[in-house]
């Protein structure tokens, strides 16, 4: 089974290749700024924004369509309860309509623009990123490093992992066990011969990699990067300008 | 117990993250429950966690599943904040209970509380976090006037939470305590490290 880690699709665009904190932060600005802000002209600029940023990383729209399809029902459900009266008789309620078109877009934008990081960033780059914008949380004691390496184990060992449960789910098919069948207790008992053998393996490798973590001296503090992430120019700007558009959006300056 | 090293607990919570990340993908769908409260059985694995490294870990490997999660968010991270809290609550509380009570039936007694502490969180998350997003998004009113007209038990926004959140938290919970109580046994003295450490392929 192929279990997908992200959702990146790789790409050289200018979207893939800016830093992955300054794509984190503009869209952090974006989705706060779509909660705050009532007015059809704005909404409409995001998301013309967001569809041109598309467009320059050269999506697929199947693909970004395809990521969006968990809120697709979501949306429709949106429309059809803020179009329609269900109290006192049933029928059509154009305000209402318009009212759900605007939460749909809003809907569109918040899911579309998240989900674009995550086409044009990749796994580990976008770990990084989040890693270092949380590095001031060390001084309170957290984690930070040790956080970072435990999900970059974690991005390793998904593949390895889900290998090793086809194997097992392919054994003790060829034992006779079903998977697909039966009522609730059969199909969550089927699960039983196959966790057993799955966390045992898990134990014995996470053991040999602390071990050999261990051996060479791991204390979490100070680790160094293959690739080091650096600021360009521009990815300073695009923060510095879409900070600018948060306050003024938010402030009310512009409407 | 043997070497309890920190790269230990580490390198192995990191592991059971993801090993939740996969099961996660594992869902199957209840009947008469909506389609978007899916069943899995992710949070075994959490579980574990907290029997054999405490509460804490448990947490954390809630927290790892949710974190790979977010690499391919649909929902702007708010599933996976949800999923957290709720994981969370489960396994911190039967952690904290078979801390206390190392026993086989221990642990049977902190899964059951922390089933019904994993229903009780997730009708308050549900009520007080979700629903409120919601609003931004449809008029929970009109919402609460359909369900009523397929469910007339259901008459305010509480209500509504409290005829499908808790049920299906309340099921969950006892899938995952039926699994993780065939399994633990079995897996206790590897958890435990006192195992010896065979010679595997890395």
């Amino acid at each position: 089974m192929q279990i997908p880690i992200g959702s990146y699709v790789p790409g050289d665009s200018a979207v893939h290749r800016a830093d992955p904190r300054a794509k984190l932060l503009v869209t952090f600005f974006l989705v706060a700024a779509l909660f705050t802000l009532k007015s059809w002209y704005l909404i409409v600029a995001l998301c013309t924004v967001m569809m041109l940023v598309c467009v320059i990383a050269r999506i697929n729209v199947r693909t970004f369509l395809r990521m969006l399809k968990p809120v697709l029902w979501i949306g429709a459900f949106t429309l059809i309860v803020n179009s329609f009266s269900f109290v006192g008789g049933f029928h059509f309620i154009l305000p209402g309509f318009m009212r759900g078109m605007f939460f749909v877009v809003r809907l569109f934008v918040v899911m579309g623009s998240t989900a674009l990081i995550t086409l044009t960033t990749s796994p580990v780059a976008l770990t990084d990123g989040i890693a270092i914008m949380m590095r001031p949380l060390a001084r309170l004691r957290v984690p930070v490093e040790d956080v970072a390496m435990m999900i970059s184990i974690g991005i390793r060992f998904i593949p390895t992992i889900a290998e090793e449960i086809d194997r097992i789910i392919l054994a003790q098919t060829a034992r006779g066990a079903t998977f697909n069948e039966g009522s609730l207790l059969k199909r969550a008992r089927a699960w039983i011969p196959v966790l057993i053998p799955l966390f045992v393996g898990l134990f014995r490798r996470a053991d040999a990699l602390a071990r050999s973590m261990d051996a060479r001296c791991y204390t979490g503090i100070g680790r160094t990067h293959l690739r080091e992430l650096k600021l360009k120019l521009s990815d300073v700007a695009l923060m510095v300008v879409s900070g600018l558009l948060f306050v003024l959006i938010v402030g009310g300056v512009i409407r | 117990m043997k070497s309890q090293s920190r790269t230990r607990v580490m390198v192995t919570v990191a592991m059971l993250g993801a090993v939740s990340y996969i099961l996660a993908f594992f869902e199957f769908q209840l009947p008469i429950f909506p389609s978007f409260l899916k069943l899995d059985v992710s949070d075994i694995p959490s579980l574990i966690a907290a029997f054999a490294f405490g509460p804490l870990a448990g947490i954390a490997v809630e927290f790892f599943k949710n974190a790979l999660q977010l690499l391919s968010t649909t929902t702007a991270g708010i599933g996976e904040l949800a999923n957290f809290c709720i994981g969370s609550a489960f396994v911190a509380t039967a952690g904290l209970i078979y801390k206390r009570k190392h026993t086989r039936s221990g642990a049977l007694i902190s899964c059951i509380v922390g089933a019904i502490v994993m229903a009780i969180v997730g009708a308050l998350f549900n009520y007080f976090v979700l629903l409120a997003l919601y609003e931004k998004f449809m008029p929970i009113d009109q919402i609460i006037a359909m369900a009523a007209a397929f469910f007339p038990a259901i008459k305010t926004k509480l209500d509504l939470v409290l005829w499908s959140i808790i049920p299906f938290n309340l099921v969950k919970g006892f899938v995952v305590i039926l699994i993780t109580m065939f399994i633990y046994k079995p897996l206790s003295p590897i958890l435990k490290g006192d195992h010896v450490a065979q010679n595997d392929g890395m």
